[in-house]
């Protein structure tokens, strides 16, 4: 089987350079989100990855390379790419004054959506994540977990065609987080969908991403299946854990840095 | 902890304050293009030259103030007030315009002493409540402190110089109970906001009512406005207490906040405005003085203990109501984009301020056309209560801009072309004018000899309001994309409001000036060109 040509791959990064001033917080990054699949983005903290997913939706403007939603380029014509993306992001920033129903009408009314039907979704995620009486407080008043199941039924609203996800499962609780990842699941296996899907948490990324990319300060050190990770770093029976430090460096001077932590806990004792 | 260690908590705090209120991060704005060490610095100036603008205005108020006492009741139109009572009511001005003035100040400034967060960073950390107190008193005072020291240091002083030194002298514990009023309302009122207005449901009932709640965070600016009408009758109401025998509506007044030191300043006046006390109204004054220093001691201990309950995560109480109902109705993205920012400047006091000081002046004006015997009159306040209602839309229409500054960063992941933010803001400010225009036509038609001429000049300055803003959110999106800059943190400076804001202010008021010298018809064919040729320019290639 060929590979997928550009208008039915969800997403392609192709040379992805962003900097912020003489910072560069990702440093020509290629990857390419299949049909079909969830791709998991794993880094440390810094190691750019929302910089990389802020950039597919136009809140960052990348210094070079480019970026494509189903061959749409994002930067030239970020609209279209727009219209064609759910977005989570990293942060349950929203409009503070609004109750979650009127921000998810807002939604609904820039993405051009059927009254009946953003009605009936709207349901099926309050019922789905619990929310209740919380549809009419204003956001302000909310949890971080609560937020962020607002987020995510935003993003899904319009059933996009391509999931981006920033840290999503962060504020949830143990039931949400299993209904995301079961919903992601099902998500892609309807066909012509795609997922990018950034996470520092490891157990995430190994349950539910068919492949990972693992970057490290804005360089994609190595990505492919579990299985073919393992093969990069030539250890068949790696974690994900160990395959992401050994990549990283991450490894180097833990024990070091562990020791030193003892010494400063004996001092405080 | 004592003192000093609250003093240096509170400037970590203060600062952390100064800077959300800048670049409102925890609102969504995303940084701007200014190196890191620079932010913190400029946040701080910024603040400060906010808080100098409102000192410079209060000393500028006093010294007017204290100039009008000095040169005596001459300038006053119509009837002679006796010197007594022109200076008590003088006094009453300004000490009244200085509370209403600190107070609307707070109204302002508390969302962001909120939503700033400032104090709960220091929550978790093993501070015990009574510093803790002392951190939250010592940032809420940091917040009015250039104001405050405005009225404290101004007011006696320049009334000293022109009642002389007692009679200044004799206005520090009055300037100090108006502080201390001004800080108990402005938290009560902004407790009372999180109760009632950031905590209410969504719903057509709670929105009617939050906007009746939030009248009165607009009430204040009105004070001036509001005195300067009631100016003749209140000089009239206090010329009793010249003669040295009130009647009993006459005590009551002279025991009403702050006439009794009004009147005690002016018993230490020289001649020129002195006022006559006799034991019976000297008692009143001296007891109602020693109240009011009593009551403002307890305004401020209660200020003190209540300002670090606003330190939680979130104050906002939500009442309990029925279950949700699921039902979305989505609107196209410029009508989508207007009723958010109705919402939203709903449970939002500056920006309720946009909608609501138009829309209040032209009723205050529209009103004010009944003490207008003459109909001649009363149509110049009409169509001056028009034009004015046409000039502030104008003027504070580009403000609407920033509200995207809240979760600015999610607004742009969604397909929203610029043009769909700028029609639907521009939409919004056309109907507050036409609102404003509608409430002083609805008021003043039965005044005025020709109401449908009057409700043509009405139609004819829409388009070029319509021209105005588009022109002014045109200019701050193109700027916008040419920085590549988020537009809030173009908007926050100054200089970017002044510029342009001049332009949109100049194309309202030009139809205005031509109706003045070429009628009716050369205004609204004026203002129509100025639709027809801005609005492609700014909706056209470069309104994407």
């Amino acid at each position: 089987m060929g590979s997928p040509g550009p208008a039915s791959t969800p997403l392609a990064f192709d040379r992805l350079t962003v900097d912020y001033g003489e910072r560069r917080a990702v440093d020509h990054l290629t990857l390419a989100v299949r049909p079909g699949e969830i791709y998991g983005l794993l880094g440390s903290n810094g190691a750019g990855k929302s910089s990389a997913l802020k950039s597919i939706v136009g809140l960052v403007r990348p210094t070079d390379g480019h970026i494509q939603v189903f061959g749409s380029d994002a930067v030239d014509d970020g609209l279209r790419a727009r219209e064609l993306v759910g977005y989570v992001p990293e942060s349950t920033v929203l409009y503070e004054a609004l109750t979650p129903r009127e921000f998810l009408e807002f939604v609904a009314g820039v993405r051009r959506l059927d009254a009946g039907i953003a009605g009936e979704r709207m349901r099926a995620f309050a019922e789905a994540f619990r929310l209740g009486p919380e549809l009419e407080e204003p956001i302000a008043t909310l949890s971080n977990g609560t937020r962020q199941k607002v987020l995510l039924a935003a993003a899904l609203l319009h059933e996009p065609r391509l999931l981006v996800l920033d840290e999503p499962l962060n504020s949830l609780d143990p039931r949400s987080v299993r209904l995301v990842k079961e919903l992601l699941v099902r998500y892609v296996a309807r066909g012509g969908r795609g997922v990018l899907f950034s996470t520092h948490t490891v157990e995430i990324a190994a349950a539910i991403c068919h492949r990972i990319g693992i970057l490290d300060g804005g360089v994609l050190r190595g990505e492919g299946t579990l299985g073919e990770l393992r093969t990069r770093v030539a250890r068949g029976d790696a974690s994900l854990e160990e395959i992401f430090l050994r990549l990283t460096r991450g490894d180097e001077g833990l024990a070091e840095a562990l020791a030193g932590l003892d010494r400063g806990a004996d001092g405080l004792g | 902890m004592g003192w000093a260690e609250a003093r240096r908590w509170s400037g970590f705090a203060y600062r952390e304050l100064a800077f959300q209120a800048i670049y409102a991060f925890r609102q969504g704005a995303i940084a701007p293009n200014v190196p890191a060490a620079e932010l913190v610095p400029r946040a701080e100036r910024r603040v400060l030259q906010g808080k100098l603008v409102v000192a410079t205005t209060l000393v500028l108020l006093a010294a007017g103030a204290a100039l009008l006492a000095h040169v005596g009741p001459t300038v006053l139109p119509g009837p002679a007030v006796a010197p007594g009572a022109y200076t008590v009511g003088i006094v009453t001005a300004v000490l009244s315009l200085e509370v209403t003035f600190l107070w609307w100040t707070g109204l302002q400034i508390l969302p962001t002493f909120v939503a700033s967060r400032a104090l709960e960073a220091l929550v978790p950390l093993p501070i015990d409540p009574a510093t803790f107190r002392k951190i939250a008193a010592l940032l809420y005072l940091k917040l009015f402190d250039a104001p405050v020291a405005a009225v404290l240091v101004a007011t006696p002083a320049f009334f000293g110089l022109a009642l002389g030194w007692p009679a200044g002298a004799a206005l520090v514990p009055a300037t100090v109970c108006a502080v201390a009023f001004a800080l108990g309302l402005s938290l009560v009122t902004g407790r009372f906001f999180y109760r009632r207005v950031l905590g209410s449901r969504g719903g057509g009932g709670s929105t009617l009512l939050r906007w009746a709640y939030l009248v009165l965070w607009v009430a204040p600016a009105f004070a001036l406005v509001g005195f300067v009408t009631v100016a003749p009758s209140f000089f009239a109401a206090l010329e009793p207490l010249a003669s040295g025998f009130p009647s009993t509506p006459g005590v009551l007044l002279l025991a009403a906040f702050p006439i009794p030191f009004s009147a005690f300043a002016a018993f230490l006046a020289p001649t020129g405005g002195h006022l006559a006390l006799g034991p019976g109204t000297a008692t009143i004054v001296v007891a109602a003085m020693a109240g009011y220093a009593g009551l403002a001691g307890g305004v401020l201990s209660w200020v003190y203990g209540s300002v670090g309950r606003l330190a939680g995560p979130v104050p906002a109480v939500v009442r309990p109501g029925p279950a949700p109902q699921y039902r979305l109705r989505p609107q196209r993205a410029p009508w989508a984009v207007m009723t958010k920012d109705l919402r939203l400047a709903s449970r939002t006091p500056g920006f309720a301020f946009l909608v609501l000081l138009p829309v209040l002046d032209a009723l205050a004006l529209g009103l004010l056309t009944y003490a207008r015997a003459a109909a001649q009159a009363a149509t110049s306040l009409a169509l001056g209560a028009v034009s004015a209602a046409a000039l502030l839309a104008t003027f504070f229409g580009p403000a609407f801009f920033a509200i995207e500054v809240i979760a600015y960063s999610y607004g742009r992941t969604l397909p929203l072309p610029d043009r769909a933010v700028v029609v639907g803001k521009a939409t919004l400010v056309a109907a507050i004018y036409l609102v404003s225009g509608g409430l002083v036509l609805g008021l003043a038609g039965l005044r005025i000899p020709a109401p449908l001429v009057f409700a043509g000049f009405v139609a004819a300055e829409l388009p070029a309001v319509l021209a105005a803003t588009l022109l002014e959110l045109g200019l701050l999106f193109r700027w916008a994309r040419r920085r590549a800059t988020p537009v809030p943190n173009l908007y926050s400076g100054a200089w970017n409001a002044f510029v342009v804001t001049l332009p949109g202010l100049a194309i309202a008021a030009f139809p205005l000036l031509l109706d003045q010298v070429r009628g009716l018809g050369t205004m609204a064919l004026a203002a129509v060109a100025e639709l027809v040729v801005i609005a492609p320019v700014v909706l056209g290639r470069d309104g994407r």
